[in-house]
Order: structure tokens, then C-alpha cells, then sequence
């Protein structure tokens, strides 16, 4: 089965106290798990303030999930956030290799740094 | 532009360097919120290449990165000035 690798951010209400917006994102994790999708890896950047208000709140729950999966997640997994009402925004994008490679060095920790306060040496 | 002898730059004709290929970048993340804050202007609008001396390449990636941080509210839309 032909498996891609997606990368999915998704910002959760902020109002909800810790337990429930655990729940939101093992809901999220149990759903793609269900769909033949291996876990990569999830990290949450807890909440931040948002650049602009979205439904009426200024800051926002972010979780950031890659993973591999089968191509047909795509639409199941689109059409589960949207009934989701606690998740107010959400992306998801599938890698390409350009990105994959941008991946393998971000799990390296060797990201290219483009401004650093000490001069190049390049 | 230059071509035409009357265009206020033609003195100063300074090569811009585009940062992203000296640093030799694969991917411009929408993500990566501090190098793209360094590119769009304090009303939150993409500056443009004459500007930044950014290459063509770099820049689509970068204008597909800025539009997805403003989708997930990374990055504001219309700023005002006061942020």
C-alpha cells in the first residue's frame, strides 16, 4: 500500500482545560491511526497568540503531526476537522522529496541557518 | 529599469545577495516564523525581490510559505502598525 508522508497542523480552542484538549488530539491520533497512518512524530506547541482573531479568540492550542499514510486520509481527515468544532484551523500538506529532505535535516538538526548574527563564512 | 538613463537608481547599482541559496536552503518553512517575519514589511505584506534580492525560486517558495503562516495565524494578515 502506497504510503506518503503528510505533515498536519491543526490550532485547538484555547478554552478548554487540559484534559479536553488532550482528548481533541488522541481523537485526532486514534482517527489516523485507524486509517493505516504510522505516527511520526507529534509535537504541540501549546498555546500561542494568533495574529489575528479566529472566531473570537486571540490565541490558539497548536499541534503539529507528521506521519506516513495512505493517500485516501486526505479527505477522510479534511472532512473530520471540519465537524470537529474545537478545532478552529488546521493544514494539511503532503512532502514532496524537496521537503522530505528539508525533514531529515530538521531531525539532524542541521537546518542551513539563513540569518546568523556572526558573519557567514560560507 | 536601468536601461532607461533618467531612473533615480541608476547610481547605485548594488548586487543583492539572495540569502537563501548562500545559505543553501532546500525548503522554506511556513513554520519557521523569525526568517519569514524578516521578509514581509511592518503592514505584513511580502517584500518584493528588488527589495530583498531574494532569486525567483526562493521567492514562490517563500510567497507559499508566508500565505500558509497567515492561514494558521503565524502571521497577520494586515498589521497594524502599532504590533
Amino acid at each position: 500500500m502506497k504510503t506518503n508522508f503528510y505533515e498536519v497542523t491543526f490550532i485547538i480552542n484555547p478554552v478548554l482545560e487540559e484534559d479536553q484538549v488532550k482528548e481533541v488530539k488522541e481523537g485526532f491520533e486514534s482517527f489516523i491511526k485507524e486509517r493505516g497512518a504510522e505516527i511520526d512524530e507529534v509535537d504541540e506547541w501549546g498555546i500561542k497568540r494568533l495574529a489575528y482573531e479566529i472566531d473570537g479568540k486571540n490565541s490558539g492550542y497548536y499541534v503539529n503531526a507528521y506521519f506516513h499514510a495512505p493517500g485516501a486520509i486526505v479527505s477522510d481527515l479534511e472532512r473530520y476537522f471540519k465537524l470537529q468544532e474545537n478545532i478552529l484551523r488546521n493544514i494539511v500538506l503532503k512532502y514532496d522529496n524537496k521537503m522530505l529532505k528539508h525533514r531529515e535535516l530538521q531531525k539532524k538538526g542541521k537546518l542551513p541557518v539563513i540569518f546568523s548574527e556572526t558573519p557567514e563564512v560560507e | 529599469m536601468l536601461k532607461n538613463p533618467a531612473h533615480p537608481k541608476k547610481g547605485n547599482l548594488k548586487e543583492k545577495e539572495c540569502k537563501f541559496s548562500r545559505a543553501g536552503v532546500v525548503y522554506i518553512d511556513y513554520k519557521d516564523v523569525d526568517t519569514l517575519e524578516r521578509f514581509i514589511n511592518d503592514q505584513g505584506k511580502i517584500l518584493p525581490r528588488r527589495v530583498t534580492g531574494t532569486s525567483a525560486k526562493y521567492q514562490r517558495q517563500l510567497a507559499l510559505a508566508v500565505k500558509r503562516a497567515r492561514h494558521l495565524g503565524l502571521l497577520p494578515f494586515v498589521a497594524e502598525n502599532l504590533r
